[in-house]
């Protein structure tokens, strides 16, 4: 039976989406506008004949000089963005707390505004007093991640909060697609007011994001308790065609202790009148947190630096220009949402979604095998990189949406979600750092090697889990075989 | 405007150089409309040194027809533009003369150096150079930008090459075109966007907290 799904549902499904939406879209608009940015810092380097020389007039070509060359700007960029996935981690799990302690709503208005105002003040208001300053650009980011952080784990929860989980896994994976429809709408704006200074792209992105926080803080129900309808998160993971009495008396068995602990989909919820926001270290010691946490670092590793690397890859070994590679990524972004999508609704169906994720990862090893010897033809480069897609980005969708929502249950969901995510963003800033190394020494067949044992890593994590899990399906086929 | 000098000050008001080298009690000023705002300031020049314009210089000549003589400086009649400047620096115990002072005078017609000296920017910047009465004529400066035996470079992305003084040249933006580096173009309508985006999310906020927070019940 569907759940009853009211057009509220749709609504809180919509404002979660855009407002992730809104957070990438400004997060690509950074990325898009990093070179006009360092070509504003930097004076002309001309050369003539042989020397340098200085272009007139000097307040056209010559007047700013925050880095000497273009080549310090890129760095100076790149540190940016590590100083951002850092200071993201770690908001993370503190942004996760405060959502469930606080009300969701408001937590999610203040990220989505605040963050809005730091990044006009980064990009626009310096541009426009002409105050260009290391220190505090790296203050503003530092808080900009800060603020950032809060909006992922209170969409999950709110998301967690809509939909329970007997429908969860589809929907999930349907919504995952926004931070993919983010970067898209992020490239769009960039491009299309880039030509009148980029400082108008970050003033659009950033009055945008600030009038979604506006949006959502008027029309978000973050429950449908608000309105009086029932809460569906408190229907617990069962497979959708089966019969609830049956399963109950056939499995006693006492060596199940260890998958007692981690059958967190099977136990009924108790309706708890008014759940009280656990503890961070509570909420860590949850069944299941950590080795999804951990599984999700190394994922996300894998995740963000194929996809970050991928157009340098493309360019240094096929030599294909960047527009060309950039558009080569979208694939592996679809390839993820339609992963997302469709594992998803086997997990609902299969009522597990462990083993799911498990198949996945073993096909993606084989996968990215596969892709390190892609030929030079766009075509099969890019039916490669979907299913690529697919296979890593499915996973890495379910793991930080739907598990996470499985994982916090009711009192926790904000809170599971931050050290789900911040775990991950940890390995994944890590990752930046060690592709680029592992590159520059070993080669790209290494890169690809050490995504490969991130990958089988990702699967040794989740193992007791995947045990369990695969244990109970069997269980339940017999006692489905021995009722009829 | 002329320039006049037998002892030479150059000043240049906007960037801020200035050479003086020789200085005995007259003072030539260098004038330009482009650079000058205020008529005050262009008085302030004229008076810096005592006396007036040589008789003997080209500056002379020419003043007498075309112009009005105010302290050390000439100006011209009816004017603010600025097409003819002639320089006299003859007659000067100079030794050398970095290219750099002319920097920026694009409508140097003509200048009278000292018979050692060589013309700003080399030969290959002036249609004439030769040597009369001990000194030395540079007479119509080249423009560079049309030069392209002697180019071996080309202005940046967005801009256009113009004379900048003898043997320089500066890259303006081309029509459009504004900003650091020329980047920017046309005008943002910022007015337009911000107005349509408050106006929306006014409306969608208004929509939403009817149809949704309005009905929430306080538990």
């Amino acid at each position: 039976m569907w759940p009853p799904y009211t057009y509220h549902h749709l609504l809180a499904f919509l404002l979660t989406f855009l407002s992730y939406v809104l957070l990438h879209s400004s997060r690509k608009t950074f990325s898009n506008v990093k070179v006009s940015i360092s070509a504003q810092w930097t004076p002309s380097a001309f050369q003539q004949n042989g020397s340098t020389s200085s272009l007139s007039p000097g307040e056209t070509w010559e007047e700013n000089k925050l880095f000497a060359d273009m080549g310090e700007a890129t760095l100076f960029l790149g540190a940016l963005d590590s100083i951002f996935l850092f200071s993201y981690a770690v908001g993370l799990y503190i942004s996760g707390v405060i959502g469930d302690r606080f009300n969701l709503r408001y937590v999610l208005s203040f990220g989505l505004c605040g963050s809005a105002v730091t990044e006009f003040v980064f990009g626009t208001l310096t541009e426009w007093l002409q105050f260009y300053n290391v220190y505090f650009y790296c203050f503003l980011w530092v808080i900009n991640g800060l603020l950032q952080s809060t909006v992922w784990p209170c969409v999950v929860a709110i998301m967690g909060n809509w939909f329970g989980k007997s429908g969860r896994g589809f929907v999930f994976g349907l919504w995952s697609a926004c931070a993919s429809v983010g970067n898209i709408l992020g490239a769009f704006l960039a491009s299309s007011v880039l030509k009148y200074g980029y400082e108008y792209a970050f003033l659009v992105t950033s009055v945008v994001q600030f009038a979604g926080g506006v949006v959502v803080f008027f029309g978000l129900l973050t429950s449908p308790k608000e309105i009086g309808l029932s809460d569906y998160s408190e229907t617990s993971l069962r497979p959708v065609t089966r019969d609830t009495d049956s399963q109950r008396p056939l499995i006693s068995d006492d060596e199940d202790e260890l998958c007692d602990e981690y059958s967190i989909q099977q136990r009924d919820e108790e309706p708890e009148p008014q759940p009280k926001a656990i503890g961070f270290l509570q909420a860590f010691c949850l069944p299941g947190v950590i080795p999804y946490s951990l599984a999700y670092a190394c994922l996300k590793l894998v995740n963000y630096s194929f996809f970050f690397w991928l157009p340098f890859y493309l360019s240094k070994n096929f030599g294909w220009k960047e527009v060309q590679a950039d558009r080569l990524s979208v694939w592996y972004d679809v390839g993820g949402i339609v992963g997302g999508t469709v594992q998803g609704l086997i997990s609902d169906l299969l009522g597990k979604r462990a083993p799911v994720l498990a198949i996945s990862l073993l096909l993606a090893m084989g996968a990215l095998v596969g892709y390190s010897h892609s030929p030079n033809n766009q075509l099969v480069n890019g039916a490669l990189l979907a299913t690529t897609g697919f296979l890593i980005g499915g996973p890495s969708n379910m793991i930080s949406s739907a598990i996470s929502a499985d994982l916090g249950r009711q009192e926790a969901l904000a809170t599971v979600t931050g050290i789900v995510d911040g775990t991950g963003s940890i390995g994944a800033a890590g990752g930046q750092y060690l592709v680029s190394l592992i590159e520059s020494k070993l080669g790209w067949m290494c890169v690809f090697y050490f995504f490969i044992i991130m990958t089988g890593c990702s699967i040794l994590f989740i193992i007791p889990l995947i045990y369990c899990e695969i244990r109970s399906l069997c269980r339940d086929s017999q006692a489905r075989t021995h009722q009829l | 405007m002329i320039i006049e000098s037998h002892d030479f000050v150059l000043a240049k008001m906007t960037a801020g150089v200035t050479t003086s080298t020789i200085c005995l009690c007259t003072v030539f000023i260098v004038l330009f409309n482009v650079y000058v705002d205020s008529q005050d300031t262009d008085a302030q020049l004229c008076q810096m040194c005592e006396g007036t314009v040589r008789q003997d210089s080209p500056v002379w000549d020419f003043c007498l027809t075309k112009g009005h003589i105010r302290g050390r400086c000439c100006f011209r009649n009816n004017t603010s533009n600025v097409d003819t400047i002639i320089g006299d620096l003859s007659n000067n115990p100079i030794s050398n003369l970095s290219d750099f002072i002319f920097q920026g005078f694009s409508h140097l017609t003509q200048l009278l150096l000292p018979s050692k000296l060589e013309c700003p920017g080399g030969n290959a910047s002036w249609e004439k150079v030769e040597v009369k009465n001990n000194a030395k004529i540079c007479q119509g400066q080249t423009n560079i930008c049309n030069q392209t035996v002697q180019m071996p470079w080309d202005c940046p992305e967005n801009s256009f090459c113009s004379p900048y003084g003898p043997g320089f040249f500066e890259c303006s933006c081309l029509h459009n075109f504004h900003g650091y580096k020329c980047l920017r173009q046309g005008e943002f309508p910022i007015v337009k966007v911000l107005g349509i985006l408050t106006g929306s999310t006014v409306v969608v906020s208004s929509l939403l907290w009817f149809t949704q927070r309005r009905k929430v019940k306080n538990t």
